[in-house]
Order: structure tokens, then sequence, then C-alpha cells
């Protein structure tokens, strides 16, 4: 028998799930995503600086839910991340080693100079999250009397972030208003 | 209207990434048996969506006078099987006992031993094969793409697929003649 011929005999179907179809597809999805995206980002992107940018990603990442956008990652030659997006929603942030650009955490400066206020669905299970992954509550979740629900949490490093949710309200035309 | 080439939903892919979607749709389940016949169902799901994720990044790469794209995606996935060649090697020793276990049920018993003897050598056979003459060899008698598909996938020119793969068909020859010499071409 021809060598060729003896190597065709081993040849095997190996049977896979369909659902592996589907997931192979949603990685290629995901790259593609990624790639429209950067057209969407916003124009404004505030950055805040961190003595320690990894560590940093895995807490958002863990405890407020962010996202950080691989193709952002700015790492040395050492595998230290120097530099990374992160989403939510349809916000973006960056998080950087402080000193490049002047800024410096809370953790070294001794002072928040600004928080970020962050738009959620559900405000009772974010703290929840941010909870569990040792978040440090600045303020609990509470009531404001401009419909408001929210809390504000500390990351590892001092910066301060506040998770809100405005509820609808109708808006009330002023005489309205003044006849109450 | 006829469906457009994978060439023009490539090219099209460069302005809309989306449009990629399509080559995925046309080629995945080819793509994914590849993988499984190779390393295995279960790295086969785990490699068919990267795949096709690093196909989609070098599109820009992908040379719009071949109308297939299928060549072009068997030499990423040929790459990318090169980091399981040790799951692929055990793989191929199951193979060769089912052959074995195939063979023997239509056999008399002499033929049977003959046959459990054999397909483990032509794994280990195959196995011992340098990287670049096993793959034009799997790629031609597996996944049975003509000459010219198996120099696309491979990116070389024809003539040293051509060459490949007699120097497989040859060393295969080598590494299979028994002590005894003949036995094995006359069946």
């Amino acid at each position: 028998m021809k060598p060729v011929d003896l190597a065709r005999k081993l040849r095997r179907e190996a049977a896979f799930e369909p659902a592996a179809l589907d997931r192979g597809k949603e990685t290629l999805m995901a790259a593609i995503r990624q790639e429209v995206e950067p057209r969407r980002r916003p124009t404004i992107i505030p950055q805040l600086p961190y003595e320690n940018v990894g560590a940093a990603l895995s807490f958002l990442e863990r405890a407020f839910g962010f996202q950080v956008i691989p193709a952002s990652r700015l790492e040395g030659a050492d595998g230290v991340v120097h530099h990374a997006l992160v989403e939510f929603g349809d916000g973006v942030i960056g998080i950087g080693t402080q000193g490049a650009h002047g800024a410096i955490s809370p953790q070294s400066g001794g002072i928040e100079s600004q928080y970020v206020s962050v738009a959620v669905a559900d405000v009772e299970a974010h703290y929840q999250r941010a909870l569990a992954a040792g978040a440090r509550i600045a303020k609990e979740p509470r009531d404001h009397g401009s419909g408001a629900h929210a809390y504000e949490a500390f990351d590892p490093e001092g910066h301060r972030w506040r998770f809100v949710h405005q509820r609808l309200r109708e808006v009330r035309e002023p005489e309205e208003r003044r006849s109450r | 209207m006829s469906s457009p080439s994978d060439a023009e939903v490539i090219g099209r892919s460069l302005g809309e990434p989306e449009a990629f979607g399509l080559i995925y749709d046309r080629h995945a389940a080819a793509l994914l048996r590849f993988l499984g016949r190779r390393a295995g169902a279960r790295v086969a799901e785990g490699l068919v969506g990267e795949l096709f994720r690093i196909a989609f990044e070098r599109r820009k790469a992908f040379d719009p006078s071949r109308g297939s794209a299928l060549p072009w995606l068997y030499g990423i996935g040929s790459n990318l099987l090169l980091k399981h060649r040790r799951g692929e090697a055990r793989r191929l020793r199951a193979s060769a006992r089912m052959a074995a276990d195939e063979a023997a049920d239509k056999r008399t018993s002499a033929a049977a031993l003959d046959a459990r003897l054999l397909f483990p050598r032509v794994a280990d056979a195959i196995e011992a094969l340098p990287d670049d003459e096993r793959e034009a060899l799997l790629l031609f008698a597996w996944e049975e793409l003509p000459y010219q598909s198996v120099a696309e996938a491979l990116d070389l020119p024809i003539g040293t697929v051509r060459s490949r793969l007699n120097r497989a068909r040859a060393r295969l020859r080598e590494l299979l003649e028994p002590k005894g010499k003949g036995r094995m071409r006359s069946q």
C-alpha cells in the first residue's frame, strides 16, 4: 500500500457540538467589535493616575464591572501595564501610571482632586458587588432629593467613585409646580 | 445574483469589518473538523475562534487573486496546531488503534495482527516527519487539498510542495519498511 493511502487510513472525524461554532463566532465578533468601536470613542476621556496600574485594572473589573479594552493595553518589556482604557456602558476612562503626565495617585498625594460619577442601572446590586470585592465605602447608598439613588466608594489607591441611578421623573410645567 | 467570492467579501470587510462574519459562516465548520482531526474536539473548539480572529486581523494580507479563502485559513490553522503538537501525537496514536480495530474486523486473524503492528508504526512515522513535511502530507492526504491549495495554505511555491510531499512519501516508506522487506508493498 502507498504511504499516502496508509496515512489516509488514520484520518478520523472528531465530532463537535454545534454550540462550538457559535462560541468560535463570538470570539471573532468580539475582535470585529474591537476594530469598529474606536470610531465611537467619546470626545473626552478622563485619565486617572495610579501607582499600580495592573492592580487597579483588576480591581476596577472585579469590583465595579469595568472592562479593559484589550487593544489599548500598553505594557513594558517586563510585562508591567503602564496604561489601559477601561469601558463601562458608553463611557471610557484611562488608567495610567502616575507621574507620566504630571498627575499623581491619591495614595501618593494624600488628596483626591476629583471624583468620577458613573451611571448604573441597579445601584444596590452594584454596591453589593463592590462590597464583596472589598471596596471601601465612602457613602452608603441613599436616595437624594433630586431623584438620584447613589453610593460612593474608594478604589485601593483612594480614587473616589460615585455610582448613581437617576430616576426618570415627569417634567412638570413651572405653573403646575407653583400650584402644588 | 451570484454570491460574492471570499476575496470580494474580505475586500469589503476592510471598510466594513462586520462583513468578515460571512467568511466564518462559510468555512468555520470545515476548519473545526480539520482542527478536530488533528488536535481533538476539545482543543479544536478552543482554537477555531482564535483561528478566525487571527484571519480577521491579517485580512489585509489576503491575496485577492485567490478566489477561496479556505487554503489561507488552513494555513493559519496549521500554524496554530504547531503549538499543540503533543496533543496531536496522542491523537494520532489513538487513530492508529481505531484504524487497526477496523481493519481487524474485516480480515483474517493474521492480517488483523499485521494491522495492529502496522498502524501504530504509520502513526509513529507520520509523527516523526519534520513539521513542514507532515503538514504538507496531512493537508494533502486528510484534507484532500490539491497541490495548488496546499501551496497557498503553506505559502510556498507549488514545486516546493511537490518536493516536500515526495520527501514525506520517501521517508514514510523508509520508516515503514519492515525488517523482512517488501511485505508492505505486496499488500
